[in-house]
This record gives structure tokens, C-alpha cells and sequence, in this order.
């Protein structure tokens, strides 16, 4: 063997082995935590006097950002259950994955909160984020387990459609617009997650984890 | 040239195939027949096969169980699997570090 037959093979074999790295966390009580999240949020926008761009931005912010706290501490807790790094290369590369589309969607929301806060933004803006919510999915998928991918186009198919359709039915209506608006987001991210979540609750391989 | 290091290379594990099926279950604590099949595109046959000669030669074990009511098998590397690869890896290494311009 030629020693650079040798690098070659060393470079192959470490490619093999960073691909062969799945992110094998338990999903099922991170989709189902989510789930609750986004409905518990949908209820609650309809709820709370949400009446701006503005304010509609900031209350799905702050949803999103109590999901993914809770993700976090989860995922936390399962890699100190399993005696596991929680920085492990499967985590970084799944997180690496999601960050791009989820900084655009973050980015289109504060530039949204600093302009005018103009509501009728707001409906292209939920289609915005449920396509990139669905890309961020799909990246991730490559490293996780086969579903997800499906799991992400589900969100950019709904994302793609979401504006014909409501523009022909005529949804939300100006009256209850924001009404409309967080029963959508409550029903899309929190609905599939929490559906999601019970699927895998009965589906997941339980087992080693990485 | 010192010839030593390439005598060192164990048959079974430098085999293209063989060698791809180690490093991916080195880095897992063990992947399933289809994860396998579908990262490394080999065919059922070529798969089951390289796997045979592996597990012959006490560097994998297979582990058959049904998983949703559909049968699940499951490849893990052995400790002589795991010992046997990072010997070859450390055979690679001296390999190149002989031959690295000083």
C-alpha cells in the first residue's frame, strides 16, 4: 500500500464514521413537548388582546423561544440519563443543520417587529416560517432518523399552499384576523408536533442512544 | 522501506467493502441492516455477505429481533472488532507518518 493509499483510506474511513454518527435522541417527548407548546400558544393568542404585526411577532417569539428552551433541557437530560456528552458530533451537525433557516425566519421576524408591523405582513410571514421551519427539518433529517425528512416536507408543502388557499377561501377574514392567524400557527407547529410526538411514542426504537 | 507495517494490515478488515462496514459501526453503538445497506448503497447480497465474513471472523455480531412487528437486524462491532480496527487505523497512521517528508 502507498502511503497515500493510506491517507486515502484514513480520510474515507473518518467520512464513514462522521456519517455513520445518527442522532439517535429520543424525539418522541420533544415533538410531543412542542406540540403542547404551540397549541397551549395558539389558545393563548386568541386569548391575549393581540391586535398588531407587532405584537403577533413578538407573542410567536416568545412561543418559539419557550420550545426550544424546553428542547434543549430535554435533550439535556436524556444525554446526562444516558451518561452521554450532550455535545456530542451528532448534536452539533443536527444543530448545524437547523440554524440557517431558523436565523432567516428569526431575522424576517424582527425585521418585521422593527418595521411597521403592517398585520397583513403577518400572513406572508407564517408562510415564510412554516416553509423555512420545514427546510430546517429536512436539513436536520440527513442526520436523524428517516421520518423527519417527511416530517419537514410536510411543513414546506402546507407552507406552499397556505397563501392560495387562504387567498381563495378568504381566510383569515379582516374581522378576526389575528384570531385566524394563531389558529394557524397553533394548529400547524403545535397540531404536527404533537402528532408527530405520539406517533414516535408508539413507533421509536427504544435503545442506545448517541 | 520498511515492509513491517504492511504485513500488519489484517486480510479481512482491508477489504473495500469490510473496511466501510467497520469504520460506520465503529461510530455507533450499532446500526441496522438497512441503515447499512442504504448509507454504503450496496446490494442485500453484497451487504449480507461482507457481514457473513465479518461475523466469521469474530468482528461483528448480528443480533436479530422484530422491531413493530417486522424483523430488525442489528449490526454491532465486537470488542475484538473495535480492538482489530484500531489496529488497522493505527497501521494506516504509521504508514503515512513513515513516508511524511521531514
Amino acid at each position: 500500500m502507498e502511503p497515500n493509499q493510506a491517507a486515502e483510506h484514513l480520510q474515507t474511513i473518518r467520512t464513514l464514521m462522521e456519517r455513520s454518527a445518527i442522532y439517535r435522541r429520543a424525539l418522541a417527548p420533544i415533538m410531543t413537548y412542542c406540540g403542547v407548546v404551540g397549541i397551549a400558544g395558539g389558545i393563548a393568542g386568541n386569548l391575549l388582546p393581540i391586535d398588531s404585526g407587532r405584537g403577533f411577532v413578538l407573542f410567536w417569539a416568545a412561543v418559539a423561544a419557550v420550545a426550544l428552551g424546553g428542547s434543549f433541557l430535554l435533550v439535556r437530560r436524556q444525554a446526562l440519563k444516558e451518561s452521554e456528552p450532550f455535545w456530542s458530533p451528532p448534536t452539533r451537525r443536527v444543530t448545524e443543520a437547523l440554524i440557517p433557516p431558523l436565523f432567516v425566519g428569526a431575522i424576517l421576524g424582527a425585521y418585521a417587529i422593527h418595521s411597521s408591523g403592517d398585520p397583513s405582513m403577518c400572513t406572508l410571514l407564517v408562510l415564510i416560517w412554516c416553509v423555512l421551519f420545514g427546510l430546517a427539518i429536512h436539513a436536520a433529517g440527513f442526520f436523524m432518523p428517516r421520518g423527519l425528512k417527511w416530517f419537514g416536507w410536510l411543513f414546506i408543502i402546507i407552507g406552499c399552499l397556505w397563501l392560495p388557499i387562504c387567498s381563495a377561501a378568504g381566510v383569515p377574514s379582516p374581522d378576526n384576523f389575528f384570531w385566524g392567524l394563531n389558529g394557524f400557527m397553533g394548529a400547524i407547529f403545535g397540531g404536527l408536533h404533537l402528532a408527530y410526538g405520539i406517533y414516535l411514542y408508539f413507533t421509536e426504537k427504544r435503545g442506545p442512544t448517541l | 522501506m520498511n515492509p513491517e507495517p504492511f504485513l500488519q494490515l489484517d486480510r479481512v478488515i482491508h477489504e473495500k467493502g469490510r473496511l466501510a462496514i467497520m469504520s460506520m459501526l465503529a461510530a455507533t453503538p450499532g446500526l441496522s441492516f438497512t441503515e447499512l445497506r442504504e448509507a454504503l448503497g450496496m446490494t442485500d447480497g453484497n451487504l449480507t455477505t461482507h457481514i457473513r465474513t465479518l461475523q466469521e471472523g469474530g468482528f461483528v455480531a448480528v443480533n436479530k429481533s422484530l422491531a413493530n412487528k417486522r424483523p430488525l437486524t442489528t449490526c454491532t462491532l465486537t470488542a475484538a472488532g473495535r480492538k482489530a480496527f484500531t489496529s488497522y487505523i493505527d497501521v494506516l497512521e504509521q504508514i503515512v507518518r513513515q513516508h511524511k517528508p521531514k
